[in-house]
C-alpha cells in the first residue's frame, strides 16, 4: 500500500527519458562546439586531444585546448547559471517576465565596465588604465565590481523592504538610473571607446581563458550549491509568501538566500561574458513546458541540462561554422531563441497560459 | 481543556510607521474550542481579514494576548506554529503546473527536512486528507485544470495535511457557485464535528453561515464582535443592527435580507405550497405588498396546480385573466 502510494509520486519514467535526451544533446553539442568553427577538426583528432593522445596536429591541439574547450565550458556554465538565476527570480517575484537581471545586476556590471572603458577618456585615466586595450580580465574585474556593488545593495535593501514588488520596482529604477549614467559616458566618449563598450555589451563566450574559467566555475558552482538548498522554499513561494510563512518557513532567510544565489550566478556570468540576455528568461519556461511541472525538485535539474544545451547551441551558431566570421552571442540567443520559445509555447494548445510561473 | 484559540483584550490593526497605530478592533475576548465551526461575518471593511491574519501570526497584534492551545502565540517557533494553525487564504492561487497531490503534499513542509524528503507516513497523511476532502480521485490531475470548487477543496486538503488543531480560512467560498459554497461549508462543518478540528472561517454568505456555523463572530463597523449561536444573534437583533443599511432589511423569520421596495401597491394572493411561495417573491419584486386577506378594491391572484400544470388567475375590477407562467402574470399586472 505505502509503496504504491510512494511510487506514483516519484519522478515519472518519461521525465527520466527527457533528462537522458537532454544529457545526450549536451554531449553532442559539446563535441560539435569543439569540432566546428573557422577550422573544422575531425572527431578523431578532437578525441585525441581530449584524452591526451600524442601525435595530434599541433595547431589543432592548440585551438582545442586554448580556444574551443574553454569557450564551450564557459558557454555551458553561463547557460546553467543564467537559467538558474532566472528561475529563482521568476518564482520569487511570481512574474513570468522576470530575468536574472531584473534587480539591476547587469546594470551595475555595465556601469563598472562603462566607467573602465569610457571613464578613462575624460577622467584622465583615473580608472583602470589597462582598460584602454579592452583587456578582458580588467573588464571582468570592473564588471564584477559593478555587479558586486549592486548585489550588496540588493541584499541590504532586501532586508528592510519586505514587499517583493517594491524590491522589483527599486531594481528597475536602479537599472534606469545606471543606464542614464552609461548614456552620459557614451555621449562624451570617443568613438573607438564606444565601440569597445558595445563589443562587451554584445556578450561573448570567447574571451575567457583557463584562469578566468576556474574562478568562474568555482563561483558558479557555489551559487548552484545554494540553489540545491532551495527547492522546498521555492515551491512554497509558488503559493505566495503568506502561505510559505504559515508552513513554518523563514521567509526572510529564504529571500536572502535566493537573492544571494541568483545575484552571484548572474553577476559572475555578466562579469566574464558580458550581459547575455534571453537565456535566463527563456530556459525556465522551456523547462516548465517540456517537463510539464512547476515543481522545483524537477525544474532545477531540468534547467541545468536545458540551460547548458541552449547556451552551447547558441555558442555553436555564433561561430558560423566554416566561416571566419563570428556573431555576438546576444544576437544569436534572441534571433534564434525567440522563435523557438514562441513555437514551444504555442504548441501547447491547452493550459499554456497557466504555465506562466 | 484549553480552548484551541483564545484572545484576551486583543487589539488588532496596523502599526503606522511610528505614528499612532490604526486600530481596527480592540478589547476582543474570543474563544474557539476544538470541534467547533465558527463563522466570522461582518460588512466589508470591518476588519475580518485583519483579525484572521493576526490570530494566525501573519500580522503582529497591537496589544492584548493570543493563546493557542494554552500557549502564547509569540512563544511558538514558526515550525511549531505551523503544526498548530494552517490557513486557506482568499487570493486565488496560481501555482502553474502542479499536480493535486504535489500541492497537497506542500502541507507536509513543517514535517519534512530541508530537502523535503517525504516519508511513507507523510504520503499517507496527504492521501488521507485528499480522501477526507473528497478529491482523492483527482490526485494526478493538474491543479490548473480543476474547477474553482475543486481547487478550493485541494487548498483545504493542503491545509489539513499540516495536521493543525486550528484551521483558518479567509472567505473560502468567495469564487464558488452556490452549490460549491454549500459543499465547502458542509465540508468545514464535518471537519469540525467529525475530525475534532477548530475551524474559523470568514464569509460573506450569511445564509450559509447561519445554517452551518456552531457559533458566529459578528464583526460590526465599530470593531465590536458579537459572539453566539447564529440563532441567538438573530433573536437578539445583532444581525439586523450590524447589516442595517438604507433600503435593506433583515427578516428574522426567514434569515434572509430583503430589499424594502414593497408596499406601495396591494395585492391578495391565494394559494399554497411552492407555487404560492415563488409567486409571492415575484409579486414583491414587482413592488406589491402581498396581503394574506382579501380587501375590497385590490387585485386578487389565485395560483393552483391542475392536472400537473400550474395556472395563475388574476382578478382586477371584475375582469378575470388566466396565465400559464409567473412571467406572463407580471406582464398582465403591468398593463
Amino acid at each position: 500500500m505505502t509503496n504504491s502510494l510512494k511510487s506514483q509520486n516519484d519522478v515519472k519514467p518519461n521525465r527520466l527519458w527527457l533528462f537522458g535526451l537532454f544529457l545526450f544533446a549536451v554531449l553532442l553539442l559539446f563535441l560539435l562546439n569543439i569540432m566546428l568553427g573557422s577550422v573544422r577538426i575531425p572527431f578523431k583528432e578532437v578525441w585525441g586531444v581530449l584524452i591526451g593522445r600524442e601525435g595530434v596536429r599541433e595547431s589543432w591541439e592548440y585551438i582545442v585546448r586554448n580556444s574551443r574547450l574553454p569557450r564551450v565550458l564557459t558557454a555551458a556554465l553561463a547557460g546553467i547559471a543564467l537559467s538558474a538565476s532566472g528561475l529563482q527570480m521568476q518564482t520569487m517575484f511570481r512574474n513570468p517576465l522576470a530575468d536574472p537581471f531584473i534587480l539591476g545586476i547587469n546594470s551595475g556590471a555595465s556601469l563598472g565596465v562603462a566607467l573602465a572603458i569610457l571613464g578613462t577618456g575624460f577622467v584622465g585615466g583615473l580608472f583602470l588604465p589597462a582598460a584602454n586595450s579592452g583587456d578582458e580580465f580588467t573588464l571582468a574585474l570592473a564588471a564584477s565590481a559593478g555587479a558586486g556593488v549592486v548585489l550588496a545593495l540588493i541584499l541590504l535593501v532586501g532586508r528592510w523592504v519586505k514587499n517583493s514588488t517594491t524590491l522589483l520596482i527599486l531594481g528597475l529604477m536602479f537599472g534606469h538610473a545606471t543606464s542614464a549614467i552609461v548614456s552620459i559616458l557614451i555621449y562624451f566618449s570617443a568613438p573607438e571607446r564606444i565601440h569597445a563598450y558595445s563589443i562587451w555589451s554584445f556578450g561573448s563566450f570567447s574571451g575567457v581563458n583557463w584562469t578566468q574559467l576556474k574562478v568562474m566555475a568555482v563561483v558558479i558552482l557555489a551559487g548552484l550549491a545554494l540553489l540545491l538548498l532551495l527547492p522546498k522554499g521555492l515551491n512554497a513561494l509558488l503559493l505566495g509568501e503568506d502561505y510559505a510563512r504559515t508552513m513554518g518557513l523563514n521567509v526572510g532567510l529564504l529571500r536572502f538566500v535566493i537573492l544571494l544565489s541568483a545575484s552571484v550566478l548572474s553577476g559572475t556570468v555578466t562579469a566574464f561574458c558580458g550581459p547575455i540576455g534571453f537565456v535566463g528568461v527563456a530556459v525556465p519556461h522551456l523547462a516548465r513546458n517540456i517537463f510539464k511541472t512547476s515543481n522545483h525538485k524537477v525544474l532545477i535539474p531540468a534547467i541545468v541540462v536545458i540551460g547548458a544545451a541552449v547556451s552551447m547551441a547558441a555558442s555553436l551558431i555564433a561561430q558560423l561554422p566554416g566561416s571566419q566570421l563570428m556573431l555576438p552571442i546576444n544576437v544569436v540567443t534572441s534571433l534564434f531563441g525567440a522563435p523557438f520559445v514562441v513555437w514551444v509555447l504555442l504548441k501547447r494548445k491547452r493550459g499554456a497560459a497557466s504555465f506562466t510561473v | 481543556m484549553d480552548p484551541v484559540l483564545q484572545t484576551q483584550s486583543l487589539t488588532i490593526g496596523y502599526k503606522n510607521g511610528g505614528k499612532i497605530p490604526k486600530v481596527i478592533a480592540n478589547e476582543l475576548n474570543l474563544r474557539l474550542n476544538a470541534g467547533e465551526l465558527v463563522c466570522l461575518v461582518g460588512p466589508n471593511g470591518a476588519g475580518k481579514s485583519t483579525l484572521l491574519r493576526t490570530v494566525t501570526g501573519l500580522q503582529p497584534k497591537l496589544s492584548g494576548e493570543i493563546h493557542l492551545s494554552g500557549r502564547r502565540l509569540e512563544s511558538y517557533h514558526p515550525r511549531e506554529l505551523a503544526n498548530q494553525v494552517s490557513v486557506v487564504l482568499t487570493s486565488p492561487i496560481s501555482v502553474g503546473a502542479m499536480r493535486v497531490d504535489e500541492l497537497a503534499a506542500m502541507g507536509r513542509f513543517p514535517f519534512t527536512g530541508l530537502f523535503d524528503r517525504m516519508s511513507d507516513r507523510d504520503w499517507e497523511v496527504v492521501h488521507e486528507t485528499l480522501r477526507v476532502v473528497g478529491v482523492d480521485g483527482l490526485s494526478q490531475r493538474y491543479v490548473h485544470t480543476l474547477s474553482d470548487g475543486e481547487r478550493q477543496k485541494v487548498m483545504i486538503a493542503r491545509a489539513l495535511a499540516q495536521e493543525p488543531h486550528l484551521l483558518v480560512l479567509d472567505e473560502p467560498t468567495a469564487y464558488l457557485d452556490l452549490p460549491g459554497r454549500v459543499v465547502v461549508m458542509d465540508l468545514l462543518h464535518d471537519l469540525a464535528s467529525g475530525h475534532d478540528k477548530a475551524v474559523l472561517t470568514s464569509t460573506h454568505d450569511l445564509d450559509l453561515a447561519l445554517r452551518h456555523a456552531d457559533r458566529i463572530w459578528l464583526m460590526d463597523d465599530n470593531g465590536q464582535i458579537h459572539q453566539g449561536a447564529p440563532e441567538d444573534l438573530v433573536l437578539n437583533g445583532s444581525f439586523a443592527q450590524t447589516f442595517n443599511r438604507a433600503g435593506v432589511s433583515f427578516d428574522p423569520l426567514s434569515g434572509t435580507f430583503n430589499s424594502q421596495n414593497s408596499g406601495t401597491k396591494m395585492i391578495f394572493l391565494e394559494g399554497e405550497g411552492t407555487e404560492a411561495a415563488w409567486t409571492r417573491r415575484a409579486l414583491r419584486r414587482a413592488g406589491y405588498g402581498v396581503e394574506e386577506e382579501w380587501m375590497p378594491g385590490i387585485p386578487r391572484v389565485c395560483v393552483a396546480a391542475l392536472d400537473g400544470k400550474t395556472a395563475w388567475n388574476l382578478e382586477t375590477e371584475g375582469r378575470e385573466q388566466a396565465f400559464s407562467s409567473v412571467y406572463d402574470l407580471l406582464q398582465g399586472l403591468n398593463l
